[in-house]
């Protein structure tokens, strides 16, 4: 809970470089000798690449084909999680079957980005071209046309979660009342504002350094060592600063593969920055799932059973995730909830679109959409106000921890008074009287933030550690680096891990360093920052390195001082005999330690501690969201009118931070339910490529969010921290689809697909009044 | 592809002579021609807003611009709001009230902001429609509203 710095609203230590234009993003970095890049990529849905052939590339760019890279690439890159009956382990870097428009197949190099994109232009690929497999009903009809066809099915994998089919039944046939709905969630894109590029700087005796816009520095050297069969130590990969990732920075993709094979080849180091077009096409998507729901209940408001038969678009090829965040969605389904059985099915169909992967939520967001539409048509069923109905059958305090019927064991929290809270607060009263419909809607959600331990990621199909570690050094005048495999980019982990660390030892926030994002100076981290879990799991490991750093200074205080160690307290930059004037700088403290003089039996010269905390549980946070919206019928505009969040993420070491992270989670909730959507056209081609067809929410769209906190710390977390970066997207996307439909009960809605964007608003309105 | 042009213009304070081919946009002339690697560039249409710098007196889109267009124009990048080591009250107040997050929006909301508070747009007008022209994929806007009405009650002296 709140100390002398954790749990202060102090300001960030790192604005000062966006402030004044000296940040260095990958794109900022300018090398002697450096060349750029372009991608060639298939301009066709589906295809068989016949020929590349460079001979009108002018003679100042050189272009690598698709037998340039295989002869580099002899590995591929890994699909980390594995579901089901999958087939599909790894994916090629180059490959001659083309399946989304965007598909890299080749790169080209020249002196400028300009002269790149020229010489693009000169290469010839005769790709001969295949049907398009655009929709998923498209994919799944008898006559498809097969992506794999050693698969024999556009079905890359059929998998389970939660009870079995016989239990399931069971408790549905013992129900008093079932009702089925249908739920399509739309497809759309993460867009950070800095799209995705890389640096590839060739060294001598064969090694590598990469500078890439990343969450994931250690998974990035990962894949490319395995794709290119290169011993790990001969590559380095740095992050610079990163305009943004909301996950779909989290691995590295083919195109950047290619920059490096040409760097490699080349002998210079080489730089290619993605354009928005080609984010839009080729930086993974999201989502794209159709939810087949059946929920059983009882008369008196009581849940019993969901059922879930799910297919999710994987697009070409499978994203390094592979099916995870639709099986994710299916293990926090329950949410704040007591169920007598959840089943669910989900199948993962091949399309020629661009993959879906990691996007802010990971299927969280899509659970919490199943969950809080499902409490809403029971709720309406029965005549029973929602808020009640949530109530009813919500997990107390005195059953945790909780065992969910998808295996997830919920840590703490009391998830009613947050919904409670958030009823009080949400404005409710008279409406004007102009013309606009209006409806309050909810969504009560557990979220899974702090993923680990390691055999725990292991036992459902993902393929990498679950634990993080830390390295807090304090240097000869008493200020002090805490290494991270965390990666912070937007998140405030450079303020927030300092704040953990000064905590600990009695300094300066401001005089702790965060070191991040180099696989040469950082400890091995699989996730980076991802999940939610870089406080609660990177933290909890600072917490524990920094306790051990602040005993070592105890001791030597103690010694200096003639005194025990237990009865030193550290604060304010010196260590201290408690109760006593009697102190010393804790710099001098350090001094002394590093050169070995007078330390105690035992102790030994310098201050530093490694730990590595592999987490004993998940962690589980909470809210409920509440907003109000006005529909104009007329139109089909909906305006969000008030946005109350009451939330909580255990301890909170930067309640501002925590704020900051909230605004732009629901923001990003917001626009996957009104207006984000990214389109193909039937014959395959993306129709969103510019942020003038991909409309993502601007200030006008966004309310002045309230914001209340609960803090139940983690049981589990050195600290206390639970982990909440992605729970406001999480709860926005339901809540505000659930304020539509209250606006306008009357409207068809068994259908419902989101986004909820002004056209499909209008169009349903209509139904209502026919 | 030889073609190439002289432009002179000043930048932040300081005269500067490029030699350019015609089809350079600004943004790409500040960024890799000079180092002033402050603007961003997020979409090179027109949309985002990362790169917009102050043209003789007017916020603008580098990235809707050729270098040679600026010819003879004075220009204000990121790099020079602060004066003689001290921020301008937008910057000062993007800080404390945490509108930033990633940063990578941030250059280019700040020079709107300080052109449109140096042209006296209002308080309101500088929240709706300055701060529209901007993409943010990190903040949600709320905390940069605030840092509008915290910046606008420190250069007014009213909110």
């Amino acid at each position: 809970m709140s100390g002398r710095v954790v749990g202060q609203r102090v300001a960030r230590v790192n604005d000062a470089d966006p402030l004044h234009g000296t940040g260095r993003y990958v794109d900022d970095i300018d090398l002697p000798g450096m060349r750029h890049a372009a991608i060639v990529r298939s301009h066709v849905p589906h295809g068989r690449l016949v020929t590349f052939d460079t001979s009108d590339v002018p003679g100042d760019a050189i272009a690598f084909g698709p037998e340039d890279i295989r002869g580099v690439a002899t590995g591929g890159l890994p699909v980390l999680w594995t579901l089901g009956d999958q087939s599909q382990f790894h994916t090629p870097v180059v490959d001659d079957t083309l399946r989304y428009v965007g598909q890299p197949f080749g790169v080209v190099v020249a002196d400028s980005r300009y002269e790149a994109e020229d010489a693009v232009e000169c290469v010839f690929a005769d790709i001969e071209e295949l049907d398009p497999v655009v929709s998923m009903d498209e994919a799944l009809a008898p006559d498809a046309t097969l992506l794999y066809p050693e698969r024999g099915s556009n079905v890359l994998s059929t998998f389970d979660a939660g009870d079995t089919p016989e239990h399931t039944a069971a408790v549905f046939a013992s129900a008093h009342r079932t009702l089925s709905t249908t739920i399509t969630i739309g497809r759309v894109h993460g867009m950070p504002m800095e799209p995705r590029g890389i640096v590839a700087v060739p060294g001598p005796r064969g090694a590598l350094t990469i500078y890439t816009s990343t969450q994931t520095a250690h998974a990035v050297r990962d894949s490319i060592c395995e794709a290119l069969d290169m011993p790990r130590r001969l590559l380095r990969v740095i992050a610079p600063d990163v305009g943004g990732g909301f996950g779909l920075k989290d691995h590295v993709y083919e195109d950047e593969i290619m920059v490096a094979i040409a760097a490699m080849k080349l002998g210079v180091p080489v730089k290619w920055i993605e354009d928005r077009s080609e984010s839009f096409l080729t930086t993974t998507h999201a989502r794209d799932e159709r939810h087949s729901v059946d929920v059983a209940f009882d008369d008196d408001g009581t849940l019993r059973g969901l059922r879930i038969d799910a297919l999710r678009n994987t697009g070409g090829r499978f994203a390094v995730f592979g099916g995870g965040p639709l099986f994710t969605g299916f293990g926090i389904v329950p949410g704040p909830y007591k169920w007598d059985a959840v089943r669910c099915r989900g199948r993962l169909v091949a399309t020629t679109t661009m993959s879906t992967g990691a996007y802010r939520g990971f299927g969280q967001t899509q659970g919490a959409m199943i969950r809080e539409r499902v409490v809403e048509i029971v709720a309406r069923e029965l005549g029973r106000d929602p808020v009640d109905l949530r109530a009813q059958n919500m997990i107390s305090p005195e059953e945790q921890p909780y065992r969910t019927r998808t295996m997830l064991d919920y840590d703490n929290g009391d998830y009613q008074l947050a919904l409670r809270r958030a009823e009080e607060l949400i404005t409710t009263g008279a409406t004007p009287d102009d013309g606009r419909a209006r409806g309050t809607g909810y969504c009560s959600y557990v979220h899974m933030a702090g993923i680990g331990p390691s055999d725990a990621n292991r036992a459902i199909g993902l393929a990498i550690g679950g634990y993080e570690s830390a390295k807090v050094t304090m240097d000869l005048d008493g200020t002090v680096q805490l290494a991270t495999g965390v990666s912070p980019h937007g998140q405030g982990l450079e303020t927030t891990m300092a704040q953990l660390v000064a905590e600990e030892l009695g300094v300066d926030y401001t005089d702790v360093e965060l070191v991040w994002g180099d696989t040469e100076t950082t400890p091995y981290s699989a996730y980076g920052t991802a999940a939610s879990r870089s406080i609660a799991v990177g933290g909890g490991s600072a917490v524990v390195a920094a306790k051990e750093v602040a005993e070592q200074i105890r001791q030597i205080a103690a010694e200096m001082l003639e005194a025990a160690p237990a009865d030193i307290e550290l604060v304010g930059g010196r260590a201290g005999v408690r109760g006593s004037n009697i102190s010393v700088s804790i710099s001098d403290v350090a001094a002394q330690a590093w050169q070995g003089f007078g330390l105690p039996d035992g102790v030994e010269p310098g201050l530093q501690a490694s730990n590595v905390y592999n987490p004993v549980s998940a962690t589980f946070s909470f809210a409920t969201h509440a907003c109000r919206v006005a529909v104009d019928e007329s139109t089909g505009q909906v305006e969000i009118e008030d946005y109350v969040v009451v939330n909580d993420c255990g301890t909170m070491v930067n309640p501002t931070i925590v704020e900051g992270q909230i605004h732009g989670a629901v923001a990003q909730g917001v626009g996957a339910a009104l207006m984000e959507e990214m389109v193909y056209d039937p014959s395959g081609q993306p129709l969103s490529s510019t942020m003038l067809d991909y409309h993502v929410p601007v200030s006008e769209t966004m309310p002045d969010i309230r914001i209340e906190h609960m803090e139940t710390p983690s049981p589990y977390t050195p600290g206390g921290m639970k982990g909440m970066g992605e729970g406001g997207t999480n709860g926005a996307y339901a809540c505000v689809v659930n304020a539509v439909i209250a606006a306008l009960p009357d409207a068809d809605w068994a259908h419902l697909k989101t986004p909820l964007s002004p056209a499909k608003v209008w169009e349903v309105s209509q139904s209502a009044s026919e | 592809m030889t073609n190439r042009r002289s432009v002179d213009f000043q930048v932040n304070g300081e005269p500067m002579t490029l030699d350019v081919e015609p089809r350079l946009l600004l943004a790409d002339a500040l960024r890799h021609e000079l180092g002033l690697t402050g603007t961003h560039v997020g979409c090179e249409q027109g949309s985002c807003g990362a790169c917009t710098v102050i043209i003789d007196g007017r916020a603008q889109r580098s990235c809707l611009m050729l270098a040679v267009q600026a010819d003879g124009a004075a220009i204000q990048t990121i790099e020079g709001v602060s004066e003689q080591g001290e921020d301008h009250p937008v910057q000062v107040a993007m800080h404390e009230e945490h509108g930033l997050q990633c940063g990578f929006c941030t250059p280019g909301i700040v020079m709107s902001l300080v052109a449109a508070h140096r042209a006296g747009t209002s308080v309101s007008i500088a929240k709706e429609e300055v701060l529209g022209g901007h993409l943010c994929r990190c903040t949600g806007y709320v905390n940069i509203r605030a840092a509008i009405d915290a910046a606008w009650t420190r250069l007014d002296g009213t909110s």
